[in-house]
């Protein structure tokens, strides 16, 4: 390279005021970009969370009845009885819970009775026989529940321990790591002994993103200890909301002694679910991309008044024999002496605020490949921004060293 | 002189209309999205009761296993809500100005004139002192005496939201309706009131909708009802029956208590202390003395109603701002750099350093205004999709509104003008300084 | 008028010092018309600049209108230069933005004066130099001369004692500088004092006075046989 880095050093230093405000604007926008990027990855990671049932085909009607007339047993058989006669309806249940809600249970299972050895917080929900297929949730070990072991609760009873349950993927490995769970005996509150009879695919339950969304127990029960029953219907693909419009009407208007609380397709509670998740992302990536361009705007005008306030310079090096590539390459060095030490701070400013982010709000810890992607990403981008006023320095002609301007 | 300034700012303006341009977009941009954060921050940290925080005192006591505390993520708070057996007996004390206990409970409506099917209702369970104590206004009639609490008497308030859907807005004061199958007496219903966040009880979205009816708190007992709201519990018993429920370590009732004075203050925290000792004594309470009077504005801040998303925003717009406004420094310093010849023939006519300072800061405070005046569109805009973004809350059963929080209002002007104003003193205090310390005569020779 | 004494004025910079004026002494009386001539590179700007209070010197003392402004503040010497002082440069430096009212405006409007005021000032000056009827035109709607006599006339226009210019014709034929230099004279025994800097000695001779100044040093400020002998000159040339 036929340019010396002193006098480019020392004029960088003469016009520094405007160098330090675009490393400025550099050292913030690399600290934003890759905590942004950084916490954006990990929400796309939960928005993607596969939800394991069949969520764009089942909807739910949620039913409460609160006089002491209404029988919630007898209106509850009627209803599914209804719901399963319905043309284009694959499978209906009754629960006290609807998944994705984000409203759900938790309780613990013990591996000992009397609340000793390890416990394990695990999401609850309760469904008869025909749970497994609404949710389209497959048995991978075990069998479903049979039709005599299912549970009733009187109004006002909340927790009954059943003998069995069925459990998840993830719980199974999470009771019983490199065992095969199947069969193994667990204990509630009560330290009743539960003895798991099946294992199915993970899904999402009723409490919904949680540290473990997929560490669910289905218990053989029926709801009823709040007067109230969710319907969750499981219809052919594309006729959810035709089939709940219709349901909803009728389980509305047949019967005066009960409301229904609301319908919806589990698509609702799905994109409520990832709403604030979907919203920070649009929002950081917004106000990233905008930064970046303020930023870019910012390397571009330094370098566009460089250019303009030294045209009788760069005539003059014309002059004295320099090439257009070697007054480029002058710029876009000066240009990279200030996205470095702007790339630098950065660094320290974004290792900063990652911390401070995890500690203050308890989220990951900054991975630094992000950091060097990021800085990676800055530099080619800044260096691009810089490039056109260089270019236009390129064209400035020979003659103006011997204009009087 | 303010007018000659501004007359100079103009001239400059049209000269380079681009850069001008791209600084009052720049500007707007960071106030745009500082005005969109701020709101909604500002919204959720509000106190709906500001007026009263500090006598307002929400009771909390640790019952929980001793074992494990009941939030294992925030070991040493006791748990948000008390158990029927606490929140009962801590009711008799007298040293309150008011006092309530209060849950939440499924509710079903019906018997108003001309209505064919019940509607659901979310039902606030809680006692007479409720309305006083929270300073609810009253459209017509009001709330209930304390006999009505023991009774408990079939008296119910509307909100105005359910006096409208039922009674077309009318005074229905007097009139009856049908709650849960018992026939109620209507005593009063509310103005609209929809206390963000809804502090009493965060348990349910810190944003729901406000109750739709309230009843004496007994009810719930009385009908052996299951609260709907929130509830939490632990230990090894069975409960097989509404009974077992309430008289288990299961918390579900929040409640809260007026204390006029640090005095009164200190004779609760003591009452419920040698409460505490005297349960503690009979076998409950094995955990660690932990028992609070918390404050609104504390409570807010204990239940994390702002969430970390909303704070990390707020800083990330102002991240922006601060981008937006450096680079704004940068394009005046040139552009003020570029015209010093000018200046130095200003200042070589006689203009003061002052005077230099003041024409330049006048530019940038034209350029500061006209950026918040766009921003204040920008912000709007923003608010806008804000509310889009957040339309599929749900309102059904009362999950958080955020949607409600986004609205643009005077406050948001307000947030413009004084990012404006931050904004001209941050970006034209030192170009403007850094041009008036020029020596004039630099600029003079070499035009 | 002026009197300096001893002003010495150095430039550094990290590699080298300059000795733009040492131990300059020179007096001018009121109402004269002194010419400062030498060659380029001598310090005839920096006495000028120096003489305009647009810069400070480093020793000796400076005595404007009979006032010592060797240690006034910033905002004093602006003061000074607004009320006491009109500049005319080699290249006009009239404000391109504003027309010609607006131009002359300038000083008047950092004295703070009323409307009222300015305007029978600007119209006064204006048609002293004869531009009354472009008071709307943009300096680049005007020849040379022309902006030469804008600036003049904002030179004057507030009624300062003294009028420092630097090379007024440089930029100028040579019938616009007769018209310029006429009109220099003309202000001049309206009884403006004038320090006119040039190198050119055609126009060195106009003036009543010579100071000659080669490098940083007065070293010769002959008086010149002049159409009004009545303003004796003299020269403290001690340097």
């Amino acid at each position: 390279m036929s340019l010396s880095l002193r006098p480019m050093l020392s004029s960088l230093l003469r016009s520094r005021t405007g160098a330090i405000l675009v490393a400025l604007q550099i050292m913030i926008a690399l600290a934003v970009m890759v905590n942004a990027v950084w916490i954006v990855s990990q929400r796309i990671a939960d928005i993607e969370e596969p939800t394991g049932i069949d969520d764009p085909n089942t909807f739910v009607v949620a039913i409460a009845g609160l006089t002491n007339r209404f029988d919630l047993s007898s209106s509850l058989a009627q209803d599914l009885a209804y719901l399963r006669g319905l043309p284009g309806v694959v499978a209906a249940t009754a629960s006290e819970s609807v998944p994705l809600s984000g409203d759900g249970e938790d309780t613990e299972l013990w591996l000992q009775p009397g609340q000793r050895g390890r416990a394990v917080v695990v999401g609850e929900m309760q469904m008869d026989t025909s749970g497994l297929q609404t949710l389209d949730t497959r048995l991978i070990a075990g069998r479903n529940f049979r039709q005599d072991e299912i549970q009733h609760f009187a109004k006002g009873q909340t927790d009954l321990t059943p003998p069995d349950i069925i459990v998840s993927r993830t719980l199974a490995n999470t009771l019983f790591p490199g065992e095969n769970a199947l069969g193994k005996v667990v204990y509630g509150d009560a330290g009743k002994p539960i003895t798991i009879v099946g294992i199915v695919r993970d899904f999402i339950g009723p409490i919904g993103l949680g540290n473990d969304p997929y560490a669910y127990a289905i218990y053989p029960q029926t709801p009823g200890s709040y007067g109230s029953y969710d319907c969750l219907v499981r219809t052919l693909p594309g006729r959810a909301e035709a089939i709940m419009r219709t349901a909803a009407q009728h389980l509305a208007d047949s019967n005066l002694e009960r409301v229904v609380l609301y319908a919806h397709p589990l698509g609702y509670f799905h994109r409520q679910m990832i709403a604030e998740n979907r919203n920070m992302a649009i929002f950081l990536t917004t106000v990233t991309a905008l930064i970046l361009s303020v930023s870019c705007l910012g390397i571009f005008g330094l370098a566009t008044y460089n250019v303009s306030t030294r045209t009788k310079q760069i005539g003059t090096r014309r002059a004295v024999g320099a090439r257009k590539r070697d007054i480029i390459s002058y710029f876009m060095v000066e240009n990279a002496f200030i996205l470095s030490a702007g790339v630098l701070a950065g660094c320290a400013l974004a290792l900063g605020t990652g911390y401070w982010l995890s500690t203050q709000y308890a989220l990951p810890r900054l991975d630094l490949y992000y950091l060097v992607g990021g800085v990676l990403f800055l530099w080619i981008v800044g260096e691009l921004a810089a490039w056109q006023p260089a270019r236009r320095a390129a064209s400035v002609p020979p003659s103006v060293a011997t204009r009087t301007v | 002189m303010l007018s000659y300034y501004l007359r100079l700012a103009s001239t400059s303006f049209r000269r380079t209309p681009g850069l001008t341009a791209l600084m009052i977009c720049a500007i707007a941009f960071g106030i745009g999205a500082c005005i969109v954060t701020l709101t909604v921050y500002h919204a959720m940290s509000g106190n709906p009761i500001w007026w009263k925080s500090n006598v307002l005192y929400a009771v909390t006591m640790d019952s929980w296993d001793p074992a494990q505390p009941a939030d294992p993520e925030r070991p040493t708070l006791p748990p948000p809500q008390l158990t029927y057996h606490d929140a009962t007996y801590l009711m008799t004390s007298s040293i309150p100005k008011r006092k309530a206990i209060m849950t939440q409970l499924l509710g079903m409506l019906s018997g108003a004139p001309g209505q064919k099917a019940p509607i659901p209702v979310i039902t606030r369970a809680t006692g007479g002192d409720f309305f006083p104590m929270f300073d609810i206004p009253f459209e017509y009639g009001g709330g209930w005496d304390a006999a009505a609490d023991q009774g408990p008497r079939p008296v119910i308030v509307l909100s105005q939201s359910t006096n409208d859907k039922v009674f077309g807005g009318a005074n229905s004061v007097g009139r009856s309706v049908v709650w849960n199958g018992r026939q109620f007496r209507i005593v009063g219903v509310l103005k609209n009131w929809q206390p963000a966040p809804k502090f009493y009880d965060l348990n349910e979205g810190a944003f729901s909708r406000s109750d739709d009816v309230y009843v004496p708190f007994n009810w719930g007992p009385t009908l052996q009802q299951l609260p709907s709201g929130h509830s939490s519990g632990w230990g090894s018993q069975q409960a097989s029956d509404y009974q077992d429920y309430i008289n288990a370590e299961n918390t579900w009732i929040e409640m809260w208590v007026e204390l006029p004075t640090p005095a009164s203050r200190a004779n609760m925290l003591a009452f419920m202390n040698s409460y505490w000792a005297a349960q503690r004594k009979a076998g409950r309470f094995q955990r660690p003395l932990n028992n609070h009077l918390t404050d609104v504005s504390d409570w807010l801040k204990v239940n994390q109603v702002v969430t970390a998303d909303n704070s990390i925003l707020l800083r990330l717009a102002f991240a922006f701002l601060a981008v937006c406004l450096i680079n704004t420094i940068g394009i005046l310093l040139a552009k003020f750099l570029k015209r010093s010849a000018v200046t130095g023939l200003l200042r070589a006519l006689g203009a003061s350093r002052r005077q230099i300072f003041w024409q330049h800061l006048v530019e940038v405070a034209a350029i500061a205004g006209a950026g918040a005046a766009a921003g204040v569109i920008v912000g709007a805009i923003g608010l806008k999709a804000v509310q889009i973004l957040y339309a599929t809350g749900n309102s059904d059963l009362g999950g958080d509104n955020y949607a409600a929080l986004a609205h643009f209002d005077a406050a948001g002007i307000g947030w413009a003008l004084a990012l404006a104003a931050l904004s001209t003193v941050a970006a034209g205090l030192y170009p403007a300084w850094a041009i008036g310390r020029l020596p004039p005569s630099r600029y003079l020779k070499s035009q | 008028m002026l009197k300096m004494q001893d002003v010495s004025k150095v430039y550094r910079t990290d590699l080298i010092e300059t000795h733009a004026l040492r131990n300059f002494s020179v007096e001018v009386k009121s109402g004269q018309f002194v010419a400062v001539s030498g060659p380029s590179g001598s310090g005839k700007t920096t006495f000028l600049n120096v003489a305009g209070l647009l810069e400070t010197f480093d020793t000796g003392t400076y005595e404007l209108d009979g006032k010592d402004v060797s240690r006034l503040s910033d905002d004093a010497r602006s003061r000074m230069r607004n009320e006491k002082i009109g500049f005319i440069f080699q290249s006009f430096n009239l404000i391109p933005d504003l027309d010609i009212y607006d131009n002359v405006d300038v000083p008047l409007r950092y004295r703070g004066m009323k409307a009222a005021e300015r305007n029978q000032r600007i119209s006064k000056a204006l048609e002293l130099v004869g531009l009354a009827s472009r008071m709307k035109h943009m300096p680049s709607q005007l020849s040379g001369g022309q902006q030469q006599r804008v600036a003049i006339a904002r030179a004057i226009a507030g009624d300062p004692a003294l009028i420092l210019a630097d090379e007024p014709t440089g930029n100028l034929d040579s019938l616009m500088a007769r018209q310029v230099m006429d009109l220099l004279e003309q202000i001049n025994e309206m009884g403006t004092t004038i320090v006119l800097v040039t190198h050119d000695p055609e126009l060195a001779r106009r003036a009543q006075r010579n100071i000659h100044v080669v490098d940083g040093v007065v070293i010769d400020s002959a008086p010149y046989q002049r159409r009004n002998p009545a303003d004796e000159a003299t020269a403290g040339a001690e340097g």
